[in-house]
């Protein structure tokens, strides 16, 4: 059974998906040209915002019949404009994850996420003289330090360079194999996709699926 | 005490000669503000008179139902003040605005005028100069408050959405939003009650002395109308916020368009 169907849906008239079936456990990779709604499919997945209509499932369960919270803490949405408190490293871990009722992680932890991340800088490093690559890399970093069952990432190499971007991608992608996370990616590089996709969604400009290769 | 000397007309109309000096300033400063000068003193002018006739006929006249008007009036014009500041609110968050205002507002009127005054809410030489001073001033905060809040809200659009996303409740976000705005609104109040009476003395006790009242009484009038005044500010912001601020989200914890 796959573990998000969408079924007609429609945000606001302005983009409609036909059926999309996304599996559990894989590394899914969503493209298409800008417009096409690869963010708000992902919006829509962890339910801040609604279809206006349609019905999208979570593990066979219409995403209603979720509180939205707990639905977001588990499908958890790593946004493109990676957004950090002021201070360090290890400030921003720590508030964010007051914010979401967490136990502080141990320094080695946090270390260890960052590094998953390509982002092996020293937690007392000010968050407000990083460049944009190394902020989205720390907030993916943190993101990962939730351990949600499903990870949506939001062009997570966007401001990185092709380096960067595939050692993050491939130790993402084992971190979540490893962890049984579901890992949903918006990305615009073909070649990423090609690497380490198990399944690739491409959406064309009004929103339709045109097709869902799958790589095995 | 003496009693007080009656402006006369002639006397009087020489303070508009200090409009002058500042059209003057104006002009070298090339302030193009003229227009607005000259309508603020025209507008200033003739609403004071207006309403300095009106009193006198309530005064005279003193029927429950002028002041009750009154006061309907004001809080009326202070609710429209300050939502026509502040466009960008929803509809839902502009109706608390302004139950809030008007609650609090005639509720410490209530408190002030019948508690601490002891006199009827009815008698208007009490209710309306100090349901001026206390709706005014809570027109003020609320006026401040919304826009604080409402700036920083925008400004923290990227952090509000990052949270959400992550499945943080939008109350646990949006109240230090509320808090800081309240602070902000409630600080001109605090810091002017710090100079009081050293470098400044307040209005109400000024028009007091002048008209001859001794300024044992007069200091007294005025400390519990700056405490009313602190409280009013204080309880108006916090209810429009408060209140407000849970029509930003929807059932789904979603944020609507803010």
């Amino acid at each position: 059974m796959p573990l998000f169907t969408l079924e007609n849906v429609d945000f606001k008239n302005i983009i409609t998906y036909p059926r999309i079936e996304i599996q559990q456990n894989a590394l899914t990779f969503i493209c298409g040209e800008s417009g096409s709604g690869k963010s708000t499919l992902l919006k829509l997945l962890n339910g801040v915002i609604s279809p206006s209509d349609g019905i999208i499932t979570y593990s066979g369960k219409n995403l209603d019949e979720y509180t939205p919270v707990m639905l977001r803490r588990e499908v958890l949405l790593c946004g493109q404009s990676a957004f950090l408190f002021e201070g360090s490293i290890w400030d921003n871990f720590n508030k964010y994850r007051d914010y979401r009722e967490l136990p502080p992680l141990s320094p080695e932890e946090a270390r260890k996420y960052l590094k998953i991340c390509a982002a092996d800088f020293s937690l007392e490093s000010p968050c407000d003289t990083m460049s944009g690559g190394e902020r989205q890399r720390v907030f993916i970093a943190i993101c990962l330090s939730f351990c949600p069952k499903v990870l949506l990432l939001d062009e997570p190499t966007s401001a990185l360079d092709d380096t960067t971007a595939n050692t993050l991608m491939s130790n993402v992608k084992e971190f979540c194999k490893r962890e049984n996370i579901t890992l949903i990616v918006i990305s615009h590089s073909k070649t990423l996709a090609a690497t380490y996709a198990d399944y690739i969604i491409t959406l064309s400009h009004h929103g339709s699926e045109r097709h869902g290769h799958k790589f095995e | 005490m003496n009693d007080i000397i009656v402006l006369n007309l002639w006397q009087f109309a020489l303070v508009y000669l200090l409009l002058i000096i500042v059209l003057l300033v104006m002009k070298k400063c090339r302030i193009n503000r003229t227009k607005l000068l000259l309508i603020a003193s025209l507008r200033m002018t003739v609403q004071l008179v207006l309403a300095g006739l009106a009193l006198t006929y309530i005064f005279e006249n003193p029927h429950p139902l002028f002041t009750v008007l009154y006061l309907m009036l004001m809080t009326v014009f202070a609710v429209f003040t300050v939502l026509s500041r502040n466009k960008g609110i929803n509809k839902r968050f502009k109706v608390i605005v302004g139950i809030s205002l008007a609650g609090t507002g005639l509720s410490i009127v209530g408190f002030f005028i019948m508690a601490v005054v002891g006199v009827s809410l009815f008698n208007p030489q009490y209710t309306i100069p100090i349901s001026g001073m206390i709706i005014g001033n809570a027109m003020t905060g609320v006026s401040l408050g919304l826009r604080v809040f409402n700036e920083n809200i925008h400004a923290g659009r990227n952090r509000i959405n990052t949270l959400i996303n992550m499945g943080v409740t939008p109350e646990r976000i949006l109240i230090p939003f509320v808090n800081q705005a309240l602070e902000t609104a409630l600080l001109p109040t605090l810091n002017s009650m710090i100079g009081m009476g050293i470098i400044s003395l307040p209005g109400m006790m000024t028009g007091q002395i002048l008209s001859g009242t001794m300024p044992t009484t007069a200091i007294l009038y005025q400390i519990s109308i700056i405490i009313a005044i602190c409280a009013v500010t204080c309880l108006a912001v916090f209810c429009s916020l408060f209140f407000g601020y849970k029509t930003l989200y929807n059932k789904r914890q979603q944020m609507c368009d803010y």
